[in-house]
């Protein structure tokens, strides 16, 4: 196998792989240092790394800029200023949060910040005009220092730049005052403080400057993709992620280490892999798939079976306890008047809008509201997962697709009715769910949804591609067909049938995701939210609820993802469950309650309704009688949903049982303040009251 | 007869640095002990060795004769240790009741996860009782719906030592039930815990800074100083050893910090 010459090859390797590792390793310091100024797991560091990408290239290419002032504006103003307003508005304020809170904080900024970034500069990719780098013909200038592989300037640039900046952190760290700060508050702003240093501004400036790092890494590893799109960003931010982890998140010469590592290795890996499967078939598939997954597998990796990592807690300040808790839930009890109030109001609604879908609704409307409730159905997975369990799974998308291919692998091969392979698909996920639960039952908070995210990508770049999974590659956009079921008498392939259909499953998994929540298992789990320790001192299991909480959710967004495809026909695997799309959902869930079947619906019809009825200007219409009077800035881009729900779930740290959720329990204790006072007896209207939390359980209706 | 609890020659270290060194006790039922030491001295490292959060490097670790090192804790607890926290775990979100409830309905082992989804799971009449009959116990009956974070430190700690209760403990660990409660709360909590031992007749191993307290609510103490055992004996006897007024005096009074 070592043939002559193989040092040379793997020397070739080295240096190929060492200007993307450069870039990696810029990200993967950058990383750490958010994480140990702020505790915050910055997954946005991707986004920030497109908008400054994204903005050089507009000044660039599109606006024909020189390259000085570009790359000034976009990576040494635009960046850093990103990074100031993200700490001053919002992370200074959550010192205290968990970090799982921090965490959804961050990847609602990262589906936010792009779009918000392309449609204030109006910014759209357009295939064909390929990024530059940022130096002078750098694609096509080479330099050859070892006579093994050559160089172009662009990559000569990244290795120098990338390298630059992250030895003069280092300097500054060890040898002036303000990396002494730095230092300082890394280890506990609380306790610098204290020592007379203005640890706000230290972290700012740990923003300021690790945002230009992700303003940098963006630019220059832009000329690598041929359209500038954010997904390869935030793939990028996966890499470093698992190099950050090879330092547990805190070390950064480790991280430094780990991004170029990383570059060398995947290098390294394209280079003999393709030599090994000559001689062994079998490895060809693994070679076909693997190497877009290297970073996924690597992480994943590493978070099974790095030592540290186990150990490895959550950064907190020693003296975090000298802020305030973050407030208690508001009370979510409600008199009995107001709850029958609710309950007639609730079907009432839902015969409205029944009745309309029914009698009224064309084609167009009884398609959108069904997939809403198919959404809906599949955010119930949420509601187990994070909800109850209090974990976040960021691959919720796989388990979906799971239930999809295996409709369409079932029907396709053996012709099986699709409702039953809709169920056999659930299980499968189910399975799938518990099997991914098993290595990271001993991963909590972070580390468990840093976990998903791998698998979900690994997921994305290998298992799809199966042909036994995804039908083999032609056939992603339009070859996974699914036809609509036929159940004894009923044929669902009528649009309204299939939609009251769509509604039985919803009512039914609803119903019992509310006996799970109020019974045993809902009560462990709830133990085990608010403390681990205890719960497993009174004999709970934290691992079989986890394996249990995976199995349910998976199961749910499994068959979900079922009733998805049959309803479009299709899986549509890239436009419906790509781990982007999961990212989404659960911000979606999160920020509007996580907690209720109530959430889930809205943010079902969220996903799906807000786009036509309210973007698109549909009600405003219907309210004006006519859809000419309509205001000139309709239609409104869909790009703003991405930026309102990344936005909104900025206030998930505060109020961890959704804003919806927060809103309704202000108004039933209003309400019932108010009804008392009419009555009355003023004594309980009784602020301190009002405010406090209850032990009963959330009332609501299930469907 | 053989002790209830038995701790035998149990060594834990922590990367390099030797939290318990050889260290044996031994628990008989219904005994009240105590286990006191300076801060760091390893007394809650040994117990997360007893009831498993934590695994012994070496030695031995047996309730009732039965070997529990290895084995979860959810096992332990079916074993029969309950335990307390010195800084106070409480499920947030829920009711005192329901705190007894959850810890009821896990020792029964009554709702199962199929259960749950046919609404079998739902908490029983008569376990609902026991709750109650334990909360009357240790005189928290008024306060059964109360939401935790409404409660007192003092109360809240009553609410731990009534969720281990429900678990049926033959042997109950107390990690420092005094800490941050002021005198007459802590009297009171003495007083309640000792009516309750009377009713339902386990054994107590007590961790505590308030020697006070210890003098006056255990019979018998150890006392560990940098992983191993300096004393043991009758409490009084222990409190008028040269050895530990040494080991006491010796130590600045530092915050101490769980490993």
């Amino acid at each position: 196998m070592f043939a002559a010459g193989v040092f040379e090859d793997i020397f070739t390797a080295i240096l190929q792989g060492t200007p993307p590792g450069a870039v990696y390793a810029l990200i993967a310091v950058g990383f750490v240092l958010t994480y140990k100024t702020s505790g915050v797991f910055n997954l946005a560091f991707g986004a920030q790394a497109y908008v400054s990408a994204a903005m050089y290239f507009k000044l660039r290419v599109e606006d024909e800029w020189h390259i000085v002032p570009a790359l000034v504006i976009s990576v040494f103003v635009l960046a850093p200023a990103i990074g100031l307003i993200l700490e001053r508005f919002i992370f200074r304020h959550l010192r205290t949060a968990s970090a799982v809170s921090k965490l959804v904080i961050a990847i609602g900024l990262t589906v936010a910040l792009p779009a918000l970034f392309d449609l204030i500069s109006g910014f759209e990719a357009v295939a064909g005009l390929t990024p530059v780098g940022i130096i002078e013909n750098g694609d096509s200038v080479f330099y050859d220092p070892f006579g093994l592989y050559a160089f172009s300037r662009d990559e000569l640039m990244q290795m120098i730049v990338a390298l630059g900046a992250v030895l003069g952190l280092g300097l500054m760290f060890r040898f002036t005052s303000l990396g002494l700060s730095m230092r300082a508050v890394v280890e506990s702003p609380r306790l610098t403080e204290l020592a007379g240093v203005p640890a706000d501004r230290v972290s700012a400036f740990a923003w300021a400057l690790s945002s230009t790092f992700a303003g940098m890494a963006g630019v220059l590893i832009a000329p690598q993709f041929n359209t500038l799109i954010a997904p390869d960003f935030f793939n990028l931010v996966v890499i470093a992620i698992a190099a950050a982890a090879i330092g547990r998140l805190v070390s950064l010469p480790w991280a430094f280490v780990g991004g170029l590592g990383m570059g060398i290795f995947i290098a390294l890996f394209k280079t003999f892999l393709p030599r090994w499967t000559d001689d062994y078939a079998w490895l060809d598939i693994i070679e076909d798939n693997l190497t877009p997954a290297m970073p996924f597998v690597i992480l994943f990796a590493v978070l099974v079976f790095w030592p540290g990592i186990r150990h490895a807690r959550e950064g907190t300040d020693p003296l975090a306890g000298v802020d305030p808790p973050p407030p208690a839930p508001i009370a979510s009890e409600r008199s009995a008047g107001l709850t029958m109030a609710t309950r007639v109001f609730g079907v009432v609604f839902f015969s409205f809008i029944l009745s309309l879908m029914f009698f009224q609704a064309d084609a167009f409307w009884i398609f959108l509201v069904t997939q809403a409730v198919i959404y809906s159905t599949i955010y119930l997975s949420i509601t187990v997962m994070t909800g109850l369990a209090g974990q976040i799974s960021l691959c919720q998308g796989a388990f979906a697709a799971i239930g999809g291919f295996t409709v369409f692998q079932m029907f396709d091969r053996f012709e099986m009715n699709v409702l039953l392979a809709a169920v056999l698909g659930a299980f499968i996920a189910a399975v799938v769910g518990a099997l991914v639960s098993l290595p990271v039952l001993r991963l909590g908070g972070i580390w468990l949804a840093i976990a998903t995210l791998a698998f979900a990508y690994f997921f994305d770049a290998v298992v799809v591609k199966f042909s036994w999974v995804g039908g083999g590659n032609t056939s992603l956009l339009q070859g996974t067909r699914v036809p609509r079921p036929t159940l004894g008498p009923f044929d669902f392939s009528n649009d309204k049938t299939f939609f009251a259909l769509a509604v039985i499953v919803f009512v039914v998994v609803s119903f019992f995701v509310v006996q799970l929540r109020e019974g045993t298992f809902g009560a462990q789990l709830k133990a085990l939210r608010g403390s681990e320790t205890a719960a497993e001192s009174i004999g709970i299991s934290p691992a079989k609820s986890r394996i249990i909480a995976f199995a349910v959710s998976a199961f749910i967004a499994g068959l979900g993802g079922a009733m998805l495809s049959i309803h479009q026909e299709n899986v549509n695997y890239a436009t419906n469950f790509v781990p982007l799309a999961a990212l989404f959902w659960l911000l979606l869930v999160v920020s509007l309650s996580s907690r209720t079947v109530d959430g889930a619906l809205q943010a079902g019809a969220a996903f799906s309704l807000f786009d036509p009825l309210i973007l698109r200007g549909e009600l405003f219409a219907w309210i004006l009688r006519s859809p000419d009077r309509l205001p000139s800035f309709f239609p409104i881009s869909g790009k703003w949903r991405f930026v309102l729900f990344g936005l909104t779930s900025v206030q998930f740290a505060k109020h961890p049982e959704g804003m919806l959720e927060y809103g309704k329990r202000k108004s039933n204790a209003r309400i019932d303040a108010w009804l008392v006072r009419r009555r009355g007896t003023g004594d309980d209207d009784d602020p301190e009251l009002t405010d406090s939390k209850s032990d009963a359980p959330v009332e609501e209706t299930t469907s | 007869m053989s002790a209830l609890l038995e701790v035998e020659d149990i060594t834990k270290t922590f990367s390099g640095i030797t939290a318990l060194d050889n260290v044996s006790l031994n628990v008989d039922s219904g005994e009240r002990v105590g286990l006191i030491g300076p801060n760091g001295a390893g007394k809650t490292t040994l117990f997360n060795c007893v009831l498993g959060q934590l695994n012994p490097d070496e030695g031995a670790v047996r309730l009732g004769g039965e070997e529990l090192v290895q084995k979860s804790v959810s096992r332990r607890v079916k074993a029969g240790i309950g335990r307390t926290f010195q800084r106070i775990e409480l499920f947030s979100d829920t009711s005192v009741r329901e705190h007894l409830l959850i810890a009821e309905r896990v020792r029964n082992g009554t709702g199962s996860f199929l259960k749950d989804l046919t609404g079998r799971g739902r908490p029983r009449k008569e376990e609902i009782e026991r709750c109650d009959y334990v909360l009357e116990l240790l005189g928290l009956r008024d306060l059964a719906t109360e939401p935790i974070e409404k409660l007192s430190l003092g109360k809240g700690r009553l609410v731990e030592v009534g969720r281990a209760l429900m678990t049926e403990p033959s042997l109950l660990l107390l990690d420092e039930p005094s800490s941050g409660l002021d005198r007459d709360e802590t009297s009171a909590l003495a007083e309640t815990l000792r009516s309750v031992q009377a009713e339902a007749g386990f054994a107590i191993l007590l961790v505590e800074h308030d020697v006070e307290l210890v003098v006056s609510f255990t019979e018998r103490c150890y006392v560990l100083d940098f992983g191993t055992v300096i004393s043991k004996g009758s409490t009084a006897e222990v409190m008028a050893d040269p050895v530990v007024r040494k080991a006491y005096l010796g130590t600045a009074p530092v915050e101490e910090s769980q490993p």
